[in-house]
């Protein structure tokens, strides 16, 4: 683009009009703070010391490496790790800032998190990341399922990326709230209430309903359309807004269809809470109560934990999805290309990523290790997570992670996801009429892949 | 403010020569003539000199921007012509942030406006503490954007927002989702807008205000003109250039409103689940920097910018009427 | 051009009794003393917010009150690490301040070149300046200002928001009207005259003259810049933010908590505050002055 303009002339004149203006001092302090952030000292010798950043996303205690950072600190006094959580909103937010920052090269950290949505074009862009082979971290294969792996190398059949966490699902329930509405508190009864499937849990959403008022049965549409599509996807090939040759399938697969019905079923039935997932009102609903379940893969235990605070600690409890298992979610990390550490990020990115860590991450957030040796680690086995009224979460979520079915998801993916449940919640807030919402919902799609 | 140029004042009789006073060692005659010729050119040289490299050089780039169709983040550029102008015409999308933009534009200047004139009309009175009135009605603008997003925001809030409650006070009972319609999203935008303007030219027609004498109003009410009388035949036509000017600003202004919408849409680009307060400037920043395509984006800012010369020009020629009939 | 007729509202006797036009009703105070307070309403409530904790700001009925934990709270942003606030608070003022001190400076010599030299091309120059008020650059050109910002490897650094806003018509603008009426033209003459250089000129008559329109100029250049969001969002990074992206950035990583959003809001309108406190009669008289004069 600007390639063949004539940069040295550019800043030439730029620097003799920058020096006639007297400014050259601010200009000369600002880029020394320009490059305090990702790197303290890109000149410096390897043995001093040095500041890795670590970027994630996510709401609550989101990729939950509080502890495997600190310990990290501790045990490399010259790699000092800088953790920042950079949103709660993936799609809308920090994937696109992150895709910018890549093609500057300038804001990226040193090791980033990629959502499972952002991986199909990661995977396009070999340009943007560090190949992690040249630090021997091909050596990590044996540590993963084969799908997890591979999601990780790019089109040019370099390692670029190492697997986090895996989704499973779940449902969040708030026992108090259930026992309000009369409906079994014991998360063995509770997964028995919608033992019988999706329409199960409807009937109990409307028994809930009709005892109480000043909350709502589920928290936002798009969670539940979510938790639906990540079952359907199963049955459908694995695959949801695109097929495996990246052609947009949105209005064909009948995946994306079922969940959508059943996302209007809920809506129509006055079950939600009319707010959208990851939104300043859907946080604001944690703390005052304003819904009962919520569609809970591991990571999102983290979410809950982390947003509703110690105020509801031990009123949250977890049961089991109706509907079968499914995936939603999961990410994987990756060193960008415009890191000055290289190396030393990509030692973090394996460390983060090892059983090791994966299971602190477990403890802290709720986050499913994707590793082998820690999925059979019989401490994740014997799990419970005492927010949640010390749940046996090793023993609901344990025996499907390892037969979890990596869902395909194309190079557009995050960018037709944000459009669609756009849709979704404009027909559950009301700003979409019912009867138009399905041609709107696959026309945003379709404009998305444009 | 009224902006006319000394034209008069371009080419009068070059400057009595005095040779007698002048030192005149040929040298220092050579330096004067020199710096008579080229003195003036290096006083505007800087300004020209970041003229063209950060307004004729962007202007032109956006223009060839344009004209090419980027891939997703990093992908390549092709040369399409004119085709990101005849799909942004048919682009729903971009023409209900069209409509957006002006509908805000309208809900947020028309009231701004009247109200800065009663205000300025006010503040015009005797009063004791003018400076103190002066200083209240324009502390908003001091007031950073986002600041103010932040906190209307907040205060918008569905379900615990003051201005909800305040309502449910006077009979409204259910919750309304501010950002949810294109109504209350638009409302609650302009409120923002004009909480932060509403002084700001409040102060200016004040301005113009004083400069009108006095014994115009004396004469009028001895001949028994009321103050609403006084008010449209003498203030209003007076003012006008002033008016002109407000309205300038602000139709440039509100025509590029970017940080109140995006703050109000919690740092999101599309303006609420159907975009109904997605506005251009979001709408650019959101073809340009988070789907990444550029040549949409830089021909999305050239019918901006065909917008707000279009907005001039008939606030312009509109506002020229006001008053005209004395 | 019009000048300021300073008409003190002087009550002359022959008034009294008769029906004044200046005369402040008690509506009219009521109406304005209604608007001050719709005016401070805002930052007041910022405030309130930015004293309590999270449960206070989500309770119905609403604080009105300022509460007690001001102080923790400012405590819990300046300590906040992701957010770089101060980093952010550091990096407006050097920016607003570079933008502020050369704007001023451009727009005064080129308003003395367009008010009181005469030069080829003149009225064509001025011209183009008036209509480049009219363009939004910041907007129009974001995507080639951006691009050059990365082919020049200045994105996420402060020269990126400093060198274009140096660009500013107005100011010369404003500077020329300026200078027009504050600069007799025989002052130049006379040190013309006298075999003073342009520059010497511009030191010796232009600059003490102008002064005054120097200030207003600064200061509105220094509300604006320190207001700046669109671009420096667009072009900064979260490690090297101004204080505006330093707050856009805190509430998309702390969405959950309102109360340090609010005190750091509260914390980047501070500075403006204190100027417009310390220069409250100056900013009044100077944007009324620049409002008539230019």
């Amino acid at each position: 683009m600007i390639k063949n303009m004539r940069r040295g002339r550019m800043l030439a004149v730029a620097s003799v009009m920058t020096a006639a203006l007297g400014v050259t001092a601010a200009c000369s302090s600002g880029d020394t703070s320009g490059s305090t952030g990702s790197s303290s000292s890109s000149s410096a010798a390897p043995a001093e010391k040095i500041t890795l950043t670590l970027q994630t996303f996510g709401g609550g205690t989101n990729f939950g490496y509080k502890a495997a950072v600190e310990k990290w600190n501790a045990d490399h006094p010259n790699v000092q790790v800088k953790y920042n959580n950079l949103t709660d909103s993936f799609e809308n937010v920090y994937w696109p800032q992150m895709l910018q920052w890549l093609q500057s090269g300038t804001g990226a950290g040193d090791v980033v998190g990629i959502d499972e949505g952002g991986m199909g074009l990661a995977k396009a862009r070999p340009q943007f990341f560090t190949d992690l082979g040249q630090y021997g971290l091909q050596s990590r294969q044996s540590d993963f399922p084969a799908w997890k792996w591979e999601n990780g190398i790019n089109t040019e059949g370099k390692l670029f990326a190492l697997g986090t966490d895996v989704g499973g699902m779940s449902i969040c329930y708030r026992s108090d709230l259930f026992k309000k509405a009369g409906l079994p508190t014991d998360r063995d009864e509770v997964s028995k209430l919608w033992g019988g499937g999706w329409d199960a849990f409807v009937k109990a959403g409307q028994d809930f309903q009709a005892k109480v008022k000043d909350a709502k049965f589920v928290d936002s549409i798009n969670t539940i359309y979510n938790v639906v599509l990540s079952q359907e996807s199963a049955k459908n090939g694995n695959v949801t807004y695109f097929d495996k040759n990246q052609q947009l399938i949105v209005d064909k697969n009948p995946a994306v269809k079922s969940a959508f019905d059943f996302s209007e079923k809920i809506s129509k039935a006055g079950l939600t809470a009319k707010m959208q997932n990851f939104t300043d009102p859907w946080n604001t609903g944690f703390v005052k109560s304003q819904f009962a379940t919520l569609g809970c893969p591991g990571w999102m235990l983290g979410v809950v934990s982390g947003t509703a605070g110690d105020k509801f600690k031990g009123k949250w409890d977890v049961a089991t999805v109706p509907g079968g298992g499914g995936n939603w979610g999961g990410s994987w990390l990756a060193v960008p290309k415009q890191s000055k550490h290289p190396k030393e990020a990509a030692e973090l990115a394996s460390y983060l990523t090892s059983p090791e860590a994966q299971l602190l991450a477990f403890k802290e957030g709720g986050n499913l290790p994707s590793t082998i040796p820690a999925q059979d680690n019989p401490d994740l086995q014997s799990a419970t997570n005492e927010y949640f009224g010390n749940a046996p979460i090793g023993k609901i979520f344990g025996p499907s992670i390892k037969s979890l079915q990596p869902t395909f998801l194309g190079e557009k993916h995050a960018q037709v996801k944000r459009e669609v449940e756009q849709v979704l919640t404009g027909m559950d807030q009301g700003s979409v009429p019912y009867d138009q919402a399905w041609q709107k919902f696959v026309e945003a799609g379709q404009k998305a892949a444009g | 403010m009224s902006v006319h140029l000394h034209t008069q004042r371009a080419d009068p009789a070059p400057p009595p020569h005095r040779p007698g006073r002048r030192r005149s060692r040929p040298t220092s005659r050579l330096w004067s003539q020199l710096d008579l010729k080229a003195a003036p050119y290096f006083l505007i040289s800087p300004y020209f000199v970041l003229f063209a490299i950060f307004g004729l050089f962007p202007l032109v780039f956006t223009l060839w921007v344009s004209l090419q169709d980027y891939g997703l983040a990093g992908g390549d550029a092709t040369f399409t012509g004119l085709e990101n102008y005849s799909k942004l015409l048919a682009d729903a999308d971009f023409w209900n942030a069209v409509v957006n933009t002006v509908g805000i534009f309208v809900l947020a200047t028309v009231p701004q406006l009247v109200l800065a004139l009663l205000l300025a009309n006010a503040l015009n009175k005797r009063l004791r503490g003018r400076l103190f009135f002066r200083l209240g009605v324009l502390l908003p603008l001091v007031t950073s954007v986002v600041a103010v997003a932040i906190v209307f925001t907040q205060l918008y809030g569905r379900d615990f927002g003051l201005f909800n409650w305040l309502l449910g006070h006077v009979g409204v009972d259910h919750n309304i989702d501010w950002q949810s319609s294109k109504w209350s999203s638009w409302t609650a935008i302009a409120t923002m807008v004009d909480w932060r303007w509403t002084g700001y030219n409040a102060i200016i027609y004040l301005a113009g205000m004083q400069t009108i004498p006095r014994d115009l109003y004396e004469a009028a009410s001895i001949d028994g003109a009321s103050p609403r009388k006084q008010f449209w035949s003498i203030t209003l036509p007076m003012i006008r250039p002033t008016i002109i000017f407000t309205v300038f600003v602000s139709t440039i202004g509100g025509l590029t409103l970017f940080a109140e919408p995006v703050m109000f849409a919690s740092n999101r680009m599309d303006g609420g689940t159907t975009g109904q307060f997605q506005t251009i400037a979001m709408y650019i920043v959101e073809q340009g920097f988070r789907n990444f395509d550029y040549g949409y984006a830089a021909a999305a800012a050239w019918l901006l910018f065909l917008l707000i010369l279009l907005g001039v020009g008939i606030n312009y020629t509109f506002v020229r009427r006001i008053g005209g009939s004395r | 051009m019009t000048t300021i007729t300073q008409v003190a509202p002087v009550r002359r006797p022959k008034d009294r009794g008769r029906r004044d036009p200046f005369r402040a009703t008690p509506l009219t105070k009521i109406a304005l003393g209604i608007t001050v307070l719709l005016s401070i309403f805002p930052l007041y409530w910022m405030v309130i917010i930015a004293s309590r904790t999270n449960s206070d700001a989500v309770e119905v009925p609403p604080p009105l009150l300022p509460g007690g934990n001001l102080g923790e709270n400012v405590q819990r942003v300046l300590n906040t690490e992701d957010a770089h606030f101060v980093t952010g608070l550091v990096n407006s003022l050097i920016v607003t301040t570079t933008v502020t001190i050369s704007v001023v400076i451009i727009s005064t010599f080129a308003g003395f070149a367009f008010a009181r030299l005469r030069f080829r091309g003149r009225n064509l120059l001025l011209g183009s300046i008036l209509i480049t008020m009219m363009v939004p650059l910041q907007q129009m050109g974001i995507v080639p200002l951006y691009q050059l910002m990365v082919s020049l490897g200045w994105v996420g650094t402060l020269k990126a928001v400093i060198l274009p806003y140096l660009l500013n018509g107005f100011g010369v603008f404003m500077m020329t009207q300026y200078t027009d009426q504050a600069v007799p033209e025989e002052l130049v003459e006379a040190a013309r005259v006298d075999g003073a250089s342009t520059m010497r000129i511009w030191w010796n008559v232009i600059l003490p003259a102008v002064r005054p329109g120097m200030a207003v100029l600064a200061l509105q250049t220094f509300m604006l810049n320190w207001n700046e969001f669109m671009w420096p969002m667009i072009v900064l990074t979260p490690e090297n933010p101004t204080v505006q992206v330093s707050i856009s950035f805190l509430t998309a990583a702390h969405t959950t908590d309102y109360v340090l959003i609010f005190t750091g809001t509260a914390l980047s309108v501070l500075p403006l505050i204190v100027v417009f406190v310390a220069f409250g009669r100056q900013i009044v008289g100077g944007l009324m002055e620049g409002a008539v004069k230019a």
